[in-house]
């Protein structure tokens, strides 16, 4: 019934409303039956006294029972409304001594007179009445009949009685509940101003503020404000991050240009073609590994910028790997050391992802290992399954070396952009780690640092498989 | 073509039916009830209430008026006739149209002339008490050549008593038995004073005749039969009286009841429509104009000017008028027992002196 957009002062009216609706139709009901009550009770005196002046008319001359009717006693018993009047005189011996009505009286109705007076409602012609009994009996020389005394009207003084009152009451609630209204309305306003002054708050805020905010209100919504200002921390970090990146990657593309600039005035200054010649060539290297380092943090600020990838398909990793580690094989980066494969697994290990964001991580993983071990060291592609959890519905892809590894310290900065574990001697980007790790979270996964023993790194994600795809099946 | 001519004359003709029939003083309701009978049972002379009835007759010529003139208690014995009630009943027995109306024979009238009717002359709406009919005595003229004419309740005693000799057999007074005005008459005045049974006791004495109906007192007056009439309706005396120069009446000068003739519309009145207009004319300032004027039933609205009219009577005979109030405490007078035993002492006292 409430959509989320539904505005808060609009939710409160409507509980509001089911609320006194709810409240409203039970207290009307309990003073309508309340004022029927009140009416009874006071009607009911009339009959009591009607009631009684028959009573005390009654006589026993030669010990039977008989009634000189008062007047009086009908006239208490129309009252100012003028109702009709019944009454019903009763020996007994069961025989009607005087009546102006046959009442429905019954002989359940006779018992309970008998006792003492009562009071009960009946229908008679038609119409609702009002009925009260008593038994009189008198002391006397002779024995004496007892004599049952019905009276009873009609209800039209007792329906405009129960109406007037519950009017009442109902002009009192009506007003009540309008008292309540406007005291809601004003509870309202006042209730939903801090959330008014957090909406200027942040609207009066400049684009680039993302300092906490600061701001007196109420329990409830400070757990909002501490989660905006979380939320700016963030941001705080994020910005941070990326003008330390953009900071890096200037001194990175400084370095090498530097080095162009002061190759080629040096070369200016001389006349042997063999210079020129030497000069162009490292000119050529460095521009080419400057070309790189611009391609690879292009990549990196493009998958950062994707986000989260939504075209993932299921592939075969083991195959992947393969193809990747054959590729390898035949490169000359990798001639001096040993590559190897080991797959673990049932084969093919079907996981979701996207092929050239793998290839580009196994792509970087292998060259890192490459340019960071000495010539000769082992570099193995392993496929296992997640042991360390004894689940074979994930799977673990990894790269050992054996080379010199990486001191505990620097272990967890490795994927950070630009760094090298303190090694200079390499013409590496310094992003290979950052960009493997930002595919490996756009799988879902992240990646592992650790040491080998005795000595070397070990790089490692966990993925998950999935089902096959249907179209490599066939 | 002809058969189109003739239904089209046969659509201006029935519209111009019906267009007089709208234009005309019933209106609308005129046309439902065309030619429509009433039936008014009413213990009311005929020839007392004619120029009413005239006036009503000339207002709603549509409507068939049917008026049967009865007693008290026969008028009483056709309202509870289940199978064939009458549309209107109206009746001078107070105590009877009262319960009449208590046991639910009586329907609401809703009519502005029911709202401005007095609160004292109506009850639930239902039964109202048109006429204002004082209650008096009356004498042949020679009776004030024999002794002090009465003037009030006390000459009345004084007279029978000191005269019963020479008034024995000559006077007439209501049979509270047989006639249900003379019982409720009674029943009042025995309500207002005690004394009232002494003076039974002497009209017992003196052989009182007893009549069932006013008419036939004041033929017995003026025949000669009786000289002295306790208890007779003051408006078919006084109507007497104009007309018979040898009839006195006086309205006694200590207490006059004053009696009403109490209407009501049926409950299960045949024709109801009818039956609400012609209750509610009786109760219009029209209706009561003519009452006033034309008969002499004494109209009861404050607002009517005629020769006969409440306000005038009270303007008369000052301020010891007694209309017997119309309320709960007239159902006593109907309750078999009370009636019993009012009828019982009634038989002691009227020949406690004669023993």
């Amino acid at each position: 019934m409430i959509s989320p957009h539904t505005s808060l002062k609009r939710r409160l009216t409507l509980w509001l409303i089911v609320i006194v609706a709810g409240l409203g139709t039970l207290l009307l009901i309990e003073a309508y039956t309340s004022a029927r009550k009140a009416a009874d009770r006071a009607m009911d005196g009339q009959l009591q006294a009607a009631s009684l002046t028959i009573a005390e008319s009654l006589q026993w001359p030669e010990g039977k029972p008989t009634l000189e009717m008062p007047a009086s006693a009908l006239q208490i018993l129309a009252t100012r409304w003028q109702e009709r009047v019944f009454y019903w005189l009763q020996a007994d011996n069961g025989l009607s001594i005087t009546r102006n009505a046959e009442l429905p009286i019954t002989a359940a109705m006779q018992e309970k007179a008998r006792h003492q007076p009562v009071y009960l409602d009946a229908v008679y012609d038609g119409q609702p009445i009002r009925l009260s009994g008593r038994e009189v009996d008198s002391a006397g020389w002779d024995t004496q009949e007892p004599v049952q005394l019905w009276v009873g009207h009609t209800r039209r003084g007792r329906d405009l009685l129960a109406q007037e009152l519950f009017r009442k009451s109902a002009t009192r609630f009506a007003a009540m509940v309008l008292i309540t209204a406007a005291l809601v309305a004003i509870a309202m306003r006042t209730m939903l101003a801090p959330l008014r002054r957090l909406r200027q708050a942040l609207r009066d805020r400049r684009a680039d503020d993302i300092s906490p905010l600061r701001l007196g209100v109420p329990q409830e919504m400070q757990e909002l404000i501490e989660t905006l200002n979380r939320l700016f921390a963030d941001q705080r970090h994020h910005r941070d991050a990326l003008l330390r990146f953009i900071a890096d990657a200037s001194h990175q593309l400084k370095t090498p240009l530097a080095g162009l600039q002061s190759t080629s005035e040096l070369a200016l200054t001389r006349r042997d073609p063999d210079a020129w010649y030497q000069a162009l060539t490292t000119v050529h290297d460095s521009a080419e590994r400057t070309s790189r380092l611009a391609g690879q943090m292009l990549s990196l600020t493009r998958l950062q910028h994707l986000g989260l990838g939504h075209e993932r398909q299921p592939l075969a990793l083991d195959q992947l790997m393969q193809e990747v580690a054959i590729d390898w094989a035949d490169r000359q980066d990798s001639r001096d050391h040993d590559l190897g494969l080991a797959i673990e697994v049932t084969t093919p290990a079907w996981i979701e992802g996207e092929r050239w964001a793998l290839q580009e991580l196994l792509n970087n993983l292998i060259d890192n290992a490459c340019r960071y071990t000495p010539s000769g060291s082992e570099i193995t592609l392993l496929l296992t399954n997640d042991n360390a959890d004894g689940d074979a519905e994930r799977v673990v892809l990894a790269i050992e070396d054996n080379g010199p590894g990486v001191d505990t310290e620097s272990l967890a900065r490795l994927t950070q952009p630009f760094e090298r574990g303190r090694r200079q001697d390499t013409h590496g980007s310094g992003l290979g780690l950052a960009i493997a790790d930002s595919i490996a979270l756009r799988h879902g996964s992240q990646l592992k640092v650790s040491t080998c023993v005795p000595h070397g790194l070990r790089i490692s994600l966990t993925l998950p498989r999935c089902e096959p795809s249907e179209e490599s099946e066939t | 073509m002809k058969r189109l001519l003739q239904s089209g004359l046969g659509l201006s003709l029935w519209l111009s039916v019906w267009l007089s029939l709208w234009l005309s003083p019933g209106g609308i309701i005129g046309v439902a009830e065309a030619n429509e009978k009433l039936i008014i049972e009413a213990a009311l002379d005929r020839q007392i209430v004619e120029p009413v009835l005239a006036a009503f007759a000339a207002e709603n010529p549509q409507i068939d008026l049917d008026y049967r003139d009865r007693s008290t208690l026969e008028v009483d014995r056709h309202a509870r006739d289940r199978d064939s009630p009458p549309d209107v009943v109206i009746s001078s027995a107070m105590p009877w149209q009262l319960a009449l109306s208590n046991e639910g024979l009586a329907q609401p009238l809703e009519a502005p002339e029911v709202d401005q009717w007095p609160a004292w002359a109506k009850w639930r709406d239902e039964v109202f008490g048109f006429t204002f009919e004082p209650v008096v005595i009356a004498y042949r003229l020679e009776l004030a050549s024999h002794m002090l004419p009465p003037e009030t309740h006390r000459d009345l005693l004084d007279l029978l008593t000191h005269y019963r000799q020479w008034l024995d057999g000559r006077v007439v007074s209501y049979s509270p038995r047989d006639s249900g005005v003379g019982y409720t008459l009674l029943q009042q005045d025995a309500r207002y004073t005690p004394r009232m049974w002494d003076l039974i006791a002497a009209m017992g004495a003196a052989n009182v005749q007893l009549e069932t109906t006013t008419q036939r007192m004041l033929e017995g007056l003026s025949d000669g039969r009786y000289w002295l009439g306790y208890n007779l309706i003051g408006s078919y005396a006084l109507l007497w009286a104009q007309t018979h120069p040898d009839i006195i009446v006086q309205v006694p000068n200590d207490y006059s009841l004053v009696l009403m003739r109490m209407v009501f519309v049926h409950r299960d009145a045949p024709h109801p429509a009818a039956a609400k207009r012609f209750v509610s004319f009786l109760l219009s300032r029209r209706g009561q104009h003519i009452l006033a004027g034309q008969t002499p039933l004494f109209s009861v609205r404050d607002d009517v000017v005629g020769p006969y009219t409440a306000q005038r009577l009270r303007d008369q005979v000052g301020d010891h008028l007694y209309p017997i109030p119309i309320n709960a405490t007239l159902l006593a007078f109907v309750d078999s027992l009370r009636r019993q035993a009012f009828l019982r002492r009634w038989d002691r006292e009227i020949q406690i002196l004669s023993e």
